[in-house]
């Protein structure tokens, strides 16, 4: 199992390329109800500006993941105009790390150029992954954004809590 | 959201699952798949040890890893009543994907039959359509009223009143095997030429003039992709709908990583990554992703207007003419001379100025002159040694279903010959496909240009339509003429079946005779699902699809594989093949009760007890003497493909010391498929020959061009994928591509409604406004079954070849209103990003 400390290093690590602000510890494991999923608390919604691109990791250290606060209501979104979501960043054809390209509103793949759309469930666009990408599910409580599922199978797993 | 995506796991195969080799039912690229298989409640665990992949799933993979996508996954039921997982990942030991998948293949588990899922509307027992609908009938009923009418047919009208339209092709829905029994069936046995090919209202080569040049369709291998100097593709949309052969063989020449492999194979040469010229009148995602690999600088999109391919190509031509660049030794030992003579007098127009050729071109084709000098050079100005530029000409349905068949053809053909590139690597010549390959046939009957068998069916003259694997109603020109066409010459025999239910089938067939000679038309169709066309079918026959038959096919290398069968046909469904034995014997058996034993023996090999029978009949028939350009396939067997897997042997293959040896790439030996063995130019008329009459008059009536075709994410007709959710909800409606401002004037946004309407039809689809066409051009994805582009495709045809101008429709566009919840959910980002 991975630990803290391996959590954090991954979390900003694991997926370079754009600005991250920093992502805060997830809080210890309070599964909520039956789900096997952690609640991982992101960030405070206050400090969610439009725009926002946050870096960190779901459901473990080892799965990178995206959190993004869009212009316009999104698919699955939460917040005050449910505009806020957030994606595994793992291309679900062959597992490169997508990429968000603000200026035009979309996740592209280095590798064989797959694209998601962030406002409609991570749709595939275009490209040759045969899943969309998995949608981490997002709640607010108390004023904190917080992950507590996914949607979708992460790429290199068989299941997505281990 | 589709059902499948809240899916967040997958069940592993053990290790002693069972393992089968298969090939992608889709497109012509054909990648290699492993099949796994083993009985829910069984699974295997993630240590390497314990899964049948080998594979440590106990940590997350690595990118580029062998994982299995939610999509890769099914629970199958077989007819004793077992469940089973099926897991179909790309197989990373095939040469032609390695390990890759494309958005189809990555979703073949998808497609298999499931109690589960919507694949269940298979067709699973044989119907008659009897008053409002349709209702299960024994196949021995099913198949003696259909030989009994067809017999019928044959004695009072002739053999050409027995009119198919038939699949020819392999991969899913085809194959060696049952293009065999199709063959066997209609022309050695009822010798009809009313015959016509899946997507084509006549039996007739999409490439006939490289035929008549000498040149096969089908020339290069794969690794040449990887070692030319340019890529030129011809109506080819390679990223979208044939994947992985751009990205696994294209892509890496593009960005320089088959440099080593370059130098080594021209050692002396001087080698560079890939330039590629691509000729498309919309901005694809193959233009945007050539030039993420290749940098822009290396990339030459040619944005064409509609129908002015042969004016390019041959004003190419002429630069390269002019400019000395043709080979000269090549021309002159491989090709008969007095060919290349009429070819510069009358294509290249020598006696004209080069400025005129070149300038008419420019106001044809709206590219400018210093693009298509570009591209001579690009072609074949000689590299920074001297030596000749390796280029590989890749053509497909933007060429093939272009304004002159014949012409389109013969002008990228020339091009080849000019320029010395086939038989060589890095060089070629070849359609990039749509559909597999796996044409073994007798010869149709009929002649040159083939009779038009969608007129023939409008005017009454075929009594009998049999409809096999294919969906015309969907995907013809002119469609809604041949749905009127099945519908109302389809009544007239539905009311002789109404009024004879129950009766003997000799009063039935009698009565059914007395409809045809009213003008009905008896409709016999064969398929896996019920289709906009079998709904008129007065007979439905199911059919078992891919991986529940053993099939070979080719791919556009000519790599002959063995599609493995894994599981059962769903209910009654049986292999195509054995469709055709059963109606062979029985007409047998009722031309011999009717002391007709000539017509009989026509109907003498039906008796095969396997699939693999067929294919060695057929080897022995027709295709087996190592002689034939494409398929030929001397002393190849099932067992020898079972021991080759996914990577197979490439045809033709031809007897060495008692082995079958493959032919890697084709003409290598300088011989081309004449009387001469020496390859013909194929001169045209003039440079251009203009639009027909037709085709002229709706292009002036109406505002907007119509182009037409497939993409990524959809296989032809959506048989499979408007039952699979990620497919069916990404293109719920036919897409029609506009550009921004002509949707603005029109008030028009992603997501509307919209009608398109001209002098042929009306149809409706879903705009979605992009920058990917010009101004004056749409796109719509053909062959949906909610909106058919043929309704608005005249029925011109090339005389020359009597293959339509699919590509050619002029309409006016309308809104009709917005689709709120499809424009909440789908996303209408542009589809030609790659950076």
């Amino acid at each position: 199992m991975p630990t803290r400390r391996d959590f954090l290093k991954l979390g900003s690590a694991g997926v370079a390329g754009f600005v991250a602000t920093p992502s805060p510890a997830p809080s210890p494991s309070a599964a909520a109800g039956p789900s096997r999923y952690p609640v991982v608390t992101i960030a405070a919604l206050k400090d969610v500006g439009i725009g926002a691109v946050i870096a960190f990791a779901y459901p473990d250290g080892q799965s990178p993941a995206m959190l993004l606060r869009l212009a316009a209501p999104a698919v699955g979104g939460v917040g005050p105009n449910r505009e806020i979501v957030a994606y595994s960043t793992l291309c679900t054809h062959k597992g490169c790390p997508v990429a968000y390209k603000p200026e035009r509103k979309m996740l592209i793949c280095p590798c064989h150029w797959s694209t998601f759309d962030p406002a409609k469930a991570g749709a595939l666009v275009i490209g040759q992954a045969s899943q969309q990408l998995p949608q981490i599910e997002l709640r607010v409580d108390n004023g904190m954004v917080q992950a507590v599922g996914v949607a979708g199978l992460i790429y290199g797993r068989h299941t997505n809590v281990v | 959201m589709s059902p499948g995506a809240r899916v967040d796991s997958v069940p592993l195969p053990p290790a002693d699952a069972q393992r089968f080799d298969t090939v992608c039912q889709f497109c012509i690229v054909g990648c290699g798949y492993k099949v796994f298989k083993w009985p829910v409640g069984h699974d295997g665990g993630p240590e390497a040890g314990r899964n049948a992949l080998g594979v440590d799933y106990t940590r997350p993979l690595p990118p580029l890893g062998e994982w299995i996508s939610t999509a890769m996954h099914s629970v199958v039921t077989e007819k004793d009543t077992r469940r089973y997982n099926v897991v179909i990942v790309p197989d990373k030991g095939c040469v032609v994907n390695e390990g890759l998948a494309s958005v189809r293949g990555g979703g073949l588990a998808q497609t298999l039959f499931s109690r589960d899922r919507a694949t269940r509307a298979r067709l699973t027992q044989p119907l008659i359509l009897q008053k409002r609908s349709h209702v299960p009938i024994a196949w021995d009923a099913a198949v003696d009223l259909g030989a009994r009418v067809i017999k019928a047919v044959m004695d009072r009208w002739g053999p050409d009143a027995v009119g198919m339209k038939f699949f020819d092709h392999g991969g899913g829905g085809g194959g060696f095997e049952a293009n065999w029994a199709v063959g066997r069936f209609f022309f050695s046995g009822v010798g009809t030429r009313t015959a016509s090919i899946h997507n084509r209202p006549a039996y007739n080569s999409e490439v006939h003039a490289a035929g008549d040049a000498g040149v096969a369709a089908l020339t290069n291998a794969y690794a040449d992709a990887e070692l030319a100097d340019t890529i030129v593709l011809v109506g080819s949309n390679a990223y979208e709908t044939q994947t992985n052969y751009f990205l696994v063989h294209m892509v890496p020449n593009l960005n320089g990583n088959t440099l080593e492999r370059k130098r080594q194979t021209f050692a002396g040469e001087s080698v560079e990554a890939a330039r590629i010229i691509i000729v498309d009148p919309r901005r694809t995602m193959t233009v945007a992703t050539a030039e993420a690999a290749a940098t822009p600088e290396r990339v030459l999109h040619l944005q064409i207007e509609p129908g002015a391919d042969i004016a390019l190509l041959n004003a190419i031509g002429r630069v390269i003419l002019e400019r000395r660049w043709y080979d000269v030794g090549f021309i002159g030992d491989r090709t008969e001379g007095q060919t290349f003579e009429a070819y510069q007098r009358s294509t290249l127009a020598i006696d004209r100025p080069l400025a005129d050729v070149v300038g008419e071109a420019v106001r044809i084709a709206g590219i400018p002159a210093t693009q298509i000098y570009k591209a001579a050079e690009w072609i074949a100005a000689p590299k920074r040694d001297e030596s000749r530029r390796r280029t590989l000409f890749h053509y497909e349905k933007g060429l093939i279903w272009g304004l002159k068949n014949y012409e389109n053809v013969a002008a990228i053909v020339d091009l080849a010959l000019l320029t010395g590139n086939i038989g060589k690597p890095g060089t070629g010549c070849s359609r990039m496909g749509g559909h597999q390959e796996g044409y073994v046939r007798p010869a149709y009957p009929g002649g040159r240009p083939a009779l038009n068998v969608d007129e023939a069916v409008r005017r009454g003259e075929v009594k009998s339509f049999w409809i096999g694997g294919c969906n015309p109603v969907l995907t013809t020109l002119n469609a809604a003429a041949m749905e009127t066409a099945l519908k109302e010459r389809g009544a007239v025999v539905q009311s002789a079946l109404d009024r004879t239910e129950g009766r003997p089938v000799g009063e039935r067939v009698a009565r059914i005779v007395d409809a045809l000679k009213l003008g009905g038309m008896f409709v016999l169709a064969q398929d896996i699902y019920m289709t906009a066309t079998t709904r008129y079918a007065h007979l439905i026959l199911p059919a078992a699809q891919w991986g529940e038959v053993n099939l070979t096919s080719i791919n556009g290398e000519r790599r002959l594989r063995l599609y493995q069968r894994f599981m059962d046909p769903p209910g009654e469904a049986i292999p195509d093949w054995e469709i055709m034995a059963r109606f062979g014997r029985r007409l047998r058996g009722l031309y011999l009760e009717d002391n007709n034993p000539q017509i009989a023996n026509r109907f003498l090999d039906f008796t095969w007890k396997t699939d693999e029978d067929v294919f060695i009949h057929a080897r022995y028939q027709f295709k087996g003497d190592g002689s034939d350009p494409i398929e030929g396939y001397a002393g190849v067997t099932y067992d020898l493909l079972r021991r080759l897997g996914t990577n197979g042997i490439q045809t033709p293959t031809r007897i060495v010391n008692r082995v079958p040896v493959p032919t890697v790439r084709v003409h290598e030996d300088g011989r081309f498929f004449t009387p001469s063995g020496k390859a013909r130019f194929i001169p045209a008329p003039q440079p251009w020959p203009g639009y027909a009459a037709k085709v002229a008059a709706q292009r002036a009536q109406f505002p907007f061009w119509v182009n037409n075709g497939r993409t990524n994410h959809i296989w032809q007709t959506l048989y499979h994928h408007q039952h699979v959710p990620f497919y069916a909800e990404h293109n719920p409606m036919p897409h029609l591509e506009m550009h921004p401002a002509d949707a603005a004037r029109l008030g028009i946004a992603s997501g509307d409604l919209v009608e398109l309407s001209n002098d042929v039809g009306r149809v409706r689809a879903m705009a979605y406004v992009t920058d990917a066409v010009k101004r004056g051009h749409t796109f719509m994805l053909f062959g949906q079954p909610r909106g058919a582009a043929g309704d608005l495709v005249s029925d011109h045809v090339d005389p020359a070849t009597t293959i339509p101008y699919y590509k050619g429709a002029w309409a006016a566009i309308r809104r009709v209103g917005p689709q709120p919840e499809i424009q909440r959910t789908l996303s209408f980002l542009p589809q030609n990003v790659a950076r």
